[in-house]
């Protein structure tokens, strides 16, 4: 038999079930008997969600019935009718149910709850919605044994889970003393399998109330609770036809089933696990749900208040010192079948078989795996290690890659604090901040010393240098979007920085990189993705798209922007730029000042003033603030000819960019030494006479360029 | 030649949001101008203006504002007597007790409070959390339940409950919702935008944008409403068009020049006055910003922003 | 639209003479088209392109200004409608009213309180600016001249409100070399108190029975060539009063009608119809909605604080943040014992945190930074509020010998700075504060 025919077979024997019982019922009662679940508003939920239509009554109800067999239970081998089949089951056990509850009857004696009313499902849906119970385990079905059973169970209940019960698990679950109930969320529904109907009836109730959708509206419905209620099935074999029915109806609605009866497998939807102590995990990888962490599990506090700290010498347990043995620290992008969660990992001695004050190696690496985590993000959470590993109390962290000092205090050491620890911290920081892209994270920690020099040269260093050159390597042309930042909007209110590969934010702190994984982390967040399909002008670097993003998150105040010019709509500058440059007409060519510098230009403006002119968000012509890195770009200025244009900068600023800035202007124009011909404050501080002196001296091409205006 | 205008009508207007119930809901928004710019078109729903007491009770209100409440022993009888003042259009419930860093008053006994006033009044009634995100996520999700069918305003989820509040009071208990967040028309937004995609109806949102009392950093208090309304109207920006509720007692009753007794600054007179006039005056500053509603403490200062706005409309 | 600092230094000399005070013709042109500089400060401009820069650069909405001296003040000049789009350039004045109707005691009484409100806030002096001096005409002109007088001897700004020529002329040559403002110019007399103000170059104020007629007497002034002059928003009612206010401002500047383009009066004197509070408010609404001069009927401190502290906020430049006095802050009644807390100078994060602390009740002495005025982290990422600037500030203001406490409290969001600061500042006990002001309170109870 195939699983489309078992699924038929137990629709069809549940379908004759209904049938029955509600001709014995007419037959007993008549077709006016009401008929209704108590405590909801919305009649039969599941048969009211699916259809739109309310039962009242036993003649209704017949009526309903004959609905379910007309519209939902199709016979041919297709996808949609073992789907629609496996719904039209569940409201046939809907329809079981209701018939208990006839004449006010009450089938049900705690602890087994049959029917949950619509109060329970309001307070249940807040956390729901919230997360804060993150899914919803129906188990059903007995365990080999009532330990499988109670384990099972348990593991949910510390994960926050809810848990209902239906079939002999319950009695599995109460022959070993354990408790139940809503309030501690494990709610035992019924011994008959038809019973799991009223967990389906929280998942449709949910939708109606939470997801505002249209009863009668089933791709709604569907949808709703694929996408927002993360429940699934723990179904212990052997498993009858009816089961498989239900099943297929879960499977409808977006609920993987998790069975240790190996007889049919659907990718993603019906899963074999043998070992029924691990349907947790299992469970939880399939329906994709994520637990939030709560705290982390070390002796010692862990609070921004000790971020400052500084361990002396003389306060020391031990110490690894990247600058003298082999350390590092990385974050390594990897296959979900490759990454335990919470695994934590220890390859080598741990600090209590050190001596007081000594000095070691150590690398530590983050394994993280997730369906829209990207090697890209690796640096993004890597760089914010420093300030987790700084949070806790006696643990002093500098660095970073494979240049990082860790110090341990005594105090800390003393209060249990191992090396495990650190990856207890890596791992909840990593887990909560990047939820988002981060399923799955375990942590390796090495301090074997031969093992951390192997991993240094064999593993990191070749990711740093990968990582770097990909940084290089980056180019305008080279990606599909921009990206927006209106993070200083508070300041400057119609200010929009459009970051792209070579042209980071003018504050100097968002690269593109950042921006994009800024984007990824928080979708709503003042990151947002700009398309660059429609050129106006390749030369200065106008775009539709780009013009329209800023106009939109400029409210309106900008309405065109160049990338490459500082003439033509140049980009305009917030408050927080690191450097300003401004034409200086006498040379052709451009000042630059950072922040830093106080004192005057040769365009006879200090940074002050050149700042007060330039900023808020209002476009200046001739006139741009920008980082300290974009200097040495190819896209500096690109429409007016490029870096070439530079005729003075601080003498501080000078050095910071001097090798980069010296290899742009060799690739783009073949000149050795190109800082060189840059003034500074110790050649001439305002005069342009004696710039241009000194420019022509030393034969700056910028004296050779077109007029700039 | 007469003076003639160009019209500063916009083609998109404020949503409108009901709140309360029966005779004595009231409709905020609707507006398609800047704040009382009835010259270029008709402004339908005016502003409104709120009441506030506490769960204090008489204990937590100023003098000069305990003598208008004399005679009244509970929260209750607060509230029956503060819908009676000319102006009112709402009334606010403030739980500043719940805060844990302050009384720490268990949430039952907040809600219990909650649901008194409810049944003592007819008015449309806001209810505002302790400040306090953690204990707000709770006493806002009760207080949504315990008013169900009140059509009530839960002020207010913020980035860090909102899910909590928002499915609360937005999605299991159709109350209105409002976003607070802090002076940023991103972070307005933000909230805005979040709280709609989990699923609570745009129609059934107001935004607190943020407030202060005038001279204590109230220039972002301007520059925020300003931008808000003007994006929302010139812009079209749907996301924004969410009418502006903003609490004005309680940060105005907090401030020095509302606080310092008259003995220790003689110079500057009568203290009733002064909190009086510090509130009105915080209070015109957010509606000319572009405020739907203020929530204010003294009757007086009710009937004055009242009278201001029947002069305007 | 303005132009842009480029496209004036196109039509620059280029000669970099320096005679302007600037030391670049591309300094100097930024300077002109950020309006802080005017261009006939350049000798070498053609006259051709000073016309036509002249009628590009000049602002829609003119500088009118009054008083002399040191209570010389700008009116108008403003460019945009909203504070986010730029800087508001020219605060609201306020006045009292004091009229020839009331008896003696009762004008010496005003006087008296308009004395009486005077005072600093954020290094800006507080007080009523400006005298309203109005004229009854049933009390005689004698009486007025007294008036006007009295009034004059208060060094105060003065608004004669006088709609009869002949009278306004006689208190004028009492008191025209104070600038003050002479508003009773309307439909049927604009003409001879054009004359009555040309005469003793004072700005006119203008008024009409509505806002047609008030454009209509603006209109007929401006042919006579009077620019120097002022409006009244009337006194008809509250909502008028708004319309005018308003409409007049924004057809000034969104579309350049340069006959709105005058500072305002508004008479809440007169609108108010004697409910104080409701002139609370309208003080605070029309603050924020284009008042120029606010004429009131009393500005006790009870009015004052508030207002004066909205004008302060709305005439900020959005852009830089406000600054207080970095200096030693003893809160509720510190001595040299009491604890320390620093935190930066940006006002709003003074305003705060002082405010909590005061509500805590613990003595504790705030001392406050020189970080350029900006917030905590922002000035800790520009390096401006690191451990080598408190220490040095410390060492400038000789902290050591104005307290005795040696424990110091930082902001929570700059914990980081703890270790660093022990070192800088030996002898001192770091201690982090929470990360924000509301849960000082419970902080400091618990010190």
């Amino acid at each position: 038999m195939t699983l489309f025919d078992i699924i038929y077979s137990g629709n069809d024997e549940l379908f004759a079930r209904a049938d029955k019982a509600i001709n014995d019922a007419i037959a007993q009662y008549g077709e006016d008997k009401a008929v209704a679940f108590p405590d909801t508003a919305y009649s039969l939920p599941c048969y009211y969600g699916v259809t739109g239509q309310k039962v009242g009554n036993l003649g209704e109800l017949k009526a309903a019935l004959a609905n379910v067999k007309e519209t939902l239970m199709g016979r041919k081998p297709r996808l949609n009718d073992v789907f629609n089949s496996g719904i039209a089951s569940a409201l046939c056990a809907e329809f079981l149910e209701a018939l208990k509850y006839l004449d006010g009857a009450t089938p049900y004696e705690l602890p087994r709850y049959g029917h949950l009313s619509d109060a329970m499902i309001r307070e249940l849906g807040v956390p729901l919605v919230t997360g804060d119970i993150p899914g919803v385990a129906a188990i059903i079905g007995t365990a080999p044994t009532a330990q499988d059973a109670v384990d099972l169970v348990k593991s949910y209940q510390a994960q926050g889970i809810l848990v209902t019960l239906t079939g002999g698990v319950i009695d599995q679950c109460e022959s070993l003393g354990l408790k139940t109930g809503f309030n501690i969320r494990v709610i035992p529904l019924g011994d008959e399998m038809q019973s799991v109907i009223h967990v389906v009836s929280v998942a449709v109730r949910a939708a109606l109330i939470f997801g505002n959708i249209t009863p009668g509206d089933l791709p709604g419905l569907e949808k709703y609770t694929m996408d927002r209620v993360f429940a699934f099935v723990n179904a212990y074999g052997p498993l009858t036809d009816e089961i498989f029915a239900y099943g297929g109806g879960a499977i409808a609605l977006g609920f993987p089933v998790i069975t240790n009866e190996d007889r049919y497998r659907v990718p993603k939807s019906l899963i074999y696990q043998e070992d029924v102590s691990k349907f947790n995990a299992t469970s939880l990888e399939a329906r994709d749900i994520k637990l939030k962490i709560t705290n982390i599990d070390i002796p010692v506090a862990f609070a921004s208040a000790f971020e400052g700290e500084i361990i002396r010498r003389g306060d020391m347990q031990v110490e690894f010192d990247g600058s003298r043995v082999d350390c590092f620290e990385l974050v390594h992008n990897k296959d979900a079948s490759e990454v335990e969660d919470h695994k934590i990992e220890l390859i080598g001695p741990d600090i209590d078989t050190f001596e007081v004050g000594s000095k070691h190696s150590i690398g530590y690496i983050v394994e993280v795996a997730g369906k829209s985590m990207q090697a890209d993000f690796e640096p993004v959470f890597e760089r914010k290690f420093h300030s987790y590993l700084n949070c806790i109390e006696g643990l002093m962290h500098t660095g970073q890659r494979d240049m990082i000092r860790i110090r341990i205090s005594k105090d800390t050491f003393n209060a249990g604090f191992r090396v495990k620890h650190l990856g207890e911290v890596l791992y909840a920081k990593v887990k909560s901040e990047f939820a988002a892209v981060v399923d799955k994270c375990q942590v390796k920690i090495i301090t074997d010393p031969e093992m951390c020099t192997k991993l240094r040269h064999e593993l990191a260093i070749p990711m740093f240098d990968k990582r770097d050159e990909r940084l290089t390597t980056l180019t305008d042309e080279g990606v599909d979007v921009y990206y927006s930042c209106i993070m200083c909007q508070a300041f400057s209110p119609s200010h929009v920085c459009v970051v792209t590969p070579e042209r980071l934010g003018l504050c100097g702190a968002v690269s593109w990189l950042d921006a994009k994984a800024t984007n990824e982390l928080d979708p709503q967040g003042p990151c947002q993705v700009i398309t660059k399909e429609k050129v106006i002008d390749e030369r200065i670097g106008e775009y539709e798209d780009v013009n329209d993003a800023v106009r939109k998150f400029s409210q309106g105040a900008l309405e065109d922007v160049s990338l490459y010019s500082i003439i033509e709509k140049p980009m305009t500058s917030c408050g927080c730029f690191e450097c300003i440059c401004g034409i200086e007409p006498l040379s052709n060519g451009v000042c630059i000042a950072n922040r830093e510098y106080a004192g005057m230009t040769p365009i006879g403006m200090t940074f002050s003033e050149l700042a007060s002119m330039t900023g808020g968000g209002v476009q200046t012509p001739g006139f741009m603030g920008h980082g300290k890195h974009f200097i040495s770009s190819k896209k500096f200025m690109k429409a007016e000819g490029g870096i070439a244009r530079i005729v003075w900068m601080p003498k501080d600023l000078k050095d910071q960019v001097a090798e980069r800035l010296n290899e742009t202007a060799k690739e783009l124009y073949g000149i050795d030494n190109f800082v060189d011909m840059i003034a500074d404050e110790t050649v001439v501080t305002e005069d342009p006479e004696a710039l241009l002196e000194f420019l022509t001296e030393k034969g700056h091409p910028a004296l050779e360029m077109e007029p700039m205006m | 030649m007469p003076f003639t205008a160009k019209s500063g009508k916009f083609n998109a207007k404020i949503n409108t949001v009901a709140v309360g119930t029966g005779d004595a809901a009231i409709t905020l928004g609707g507006e398609n101008v800047f704040p009382f710019y009835t010259f270029d078109d008709a402004i339908e729903n005016a502003p409104k203006v709120g009441i506030e007491i506490t769960d204090g009770g008489m204990e937590s209100e100023p003098e000069c504002v305990q003598k208008l409440y004399e005679g009244c022993t509970t929260v209750v009888d607060m509230a029956k007597k503060a819908v009676t003042f000319e102006g009112v259009d709402f009334l606010s419930i403030r739980l500043e007790g719940g805060d844990p860093n302050g009384k720490n008053r268990p949430t039952e006994e907040l809600i219990q409070i909650v649901k008194e006033v409810a049944d003592a009044v007819d008015v449309p009634l806001v209810v505002c959390g302790c400040k306090n995100v953690e204990k707000d996520s709770e006493l806002l999700d009760k207080a949504a339940a315990a008013l169900e069918g009140k059509n009530a305003m839960i002020l207010a989820a913020k980035e860090e409950n909102y899910k909590t509040v928002g499915a609360s009071a937005g999605l299991a208990y159709k109350q209105v919702v409002g976003a607070e967040s802090a002076v940023d028309i991103n972070l307005a937004k933000q909230l805005n935008v979040l709280l709609t995609q989990l699923g609570v109806d745009s129609k059934t949102i107001v935004m607190n944008a943020g407030t202060a009392a005038v001279g204590y950093g109230f220039d972002y208090v301007i520059s925020t409403l300003d931008r808000v309304k003007a994006a929302a109207l010139s812009q079209g920006d749907t996301t924004l068009q969410m009418p502006i509720v903003t609490p004005v007692a309680s940060e105005t009753w907090t401030v020095k020049e509302s606080t310092a007794s008259e003995e220790d600054m003689p110079e500057w007179g009568d203290l009733e006055e002064r909190g009086i006039d510090m509130e009105v005056e915080t209070a015109a500053a957010v509606l000319a910003a572009g405020s739907d509603a203020v929530i204010l403490k003294h009757p007086e200062s009710v009937r004055t922003i009242k009278a201001m706005i029947t002069e305007l409309i | 639209m303005a132009l842009k600092g480029l496209d004036i230094f196109k039509l620059s000399p280029k000669k970099n003479c320096k005679e302007c005070g600037s030391p670049t013709c591309m300094a100097f042109s930024m300077k002109v088209a950020q309006g802080s500089v005017s261009i006939d400060k350049c000798p070498y401009f053609s006259e051709d392109a000073k016309a036509s820069l002249n009628e590009a650069t000049a602002p829609p909405m003119k500088t009118i200004k009054v008083g002399a001296g040191d209570h010389e003040y700008s009116l108008g000049g403003e460019t945009v409608l909203f504070r986010h789009e730029k800087t508001f350039v020219s605060r609201t004045r306020y006045a009292v009213t004091v009229c020839s109707c009331m008896d003696d005691a009762a004008i010496d009484a005003k006087l008296e309180e308009i004395k009486s409100v005077d005072y600093e806030r954020i290094g800006e002096r507080m007080f009523t600016e400006m005298i309203y001096v109005n004229y009854a005409a049933a009390a005689g002109k004698e009486k007025y001249l007294e008036l006007v007088k009295k009034a004059a001897a208060l060094d105060r700004v003065l608004i004669l409100g006088c709609d009869d020529p002949d009278v306004a002329a006689e208190a004028l040559a009492l008191v025209k070399d104070g600038k003050p403002i002479l508003n009773g110019a309307n439909a049927s007399n604009y003409e001879a108190m054009n004359k009555v103000a040309a005469d003793a170059k004072v700005t006119l104020g203008v008024s009409g029975s509505d806002i047609n007629e008030l454009y209509d007497t603006l209109a007929a002034l401006e042919k006579l060539g009077n620019k120097n002059l002022v409006f009244d928003c009337g006194v008809n009612s509250v909502k008028e009063a708004y319309q005018i206010a308003v409409q007049f401002r924004k057809a000034a500047i969104k579309d350049s009608n340069r006959t709105c383009g005058y500072p305002s009066i508004v008479r809440l004197d007169r609108l108010s119809g004697g409910d104080k509070h409701l002139q609370a408010a309208l003080l605070s609404l029309f603050t924020m909605k284009y008042g120029s001069i606010i004429v009131v009927d009393q500005m006790t401190y009870a009015e004052a604080n508030p207002v004066y502290g909205l004008r302060q906020n709305l005439f900020t430049d959005p852009q830089k943040p406000m600054k207080v006095e970095p200096g030693i802050y003893p809160l509720n009644g510190a001595d040299e014992n009491s604890v320390c807390l620093t935190t930066v100078d940006f006002a709003l994060t003074y305003f705060l945190v002082s405010g909590e602390l005061e509500r805590s009740g613990v003595p504790c002495n705030l001392i406050i930074n020189d970080a350029g005025g900006l917030s905590v982290l922002t000035s800790w990422a520009a390096g401006k509020f690191s451990a080598g600037t408190i220490a040095k500030f410390f060492e400038e203001q000789q902290i050591e010998s104005k307290v005795k406490s040696r424990k110091l409290v930082i902001p929570g969001k700059v914990a980081v700075l703890k270790g660093e600061l022990e070192a800088k500042l030996p002898g001192w006990e770091i201690i982090i504060a929470p990360r924000e002001a509301v849960q000082l309170v419970k902080f400091m109870k618990e010190l």
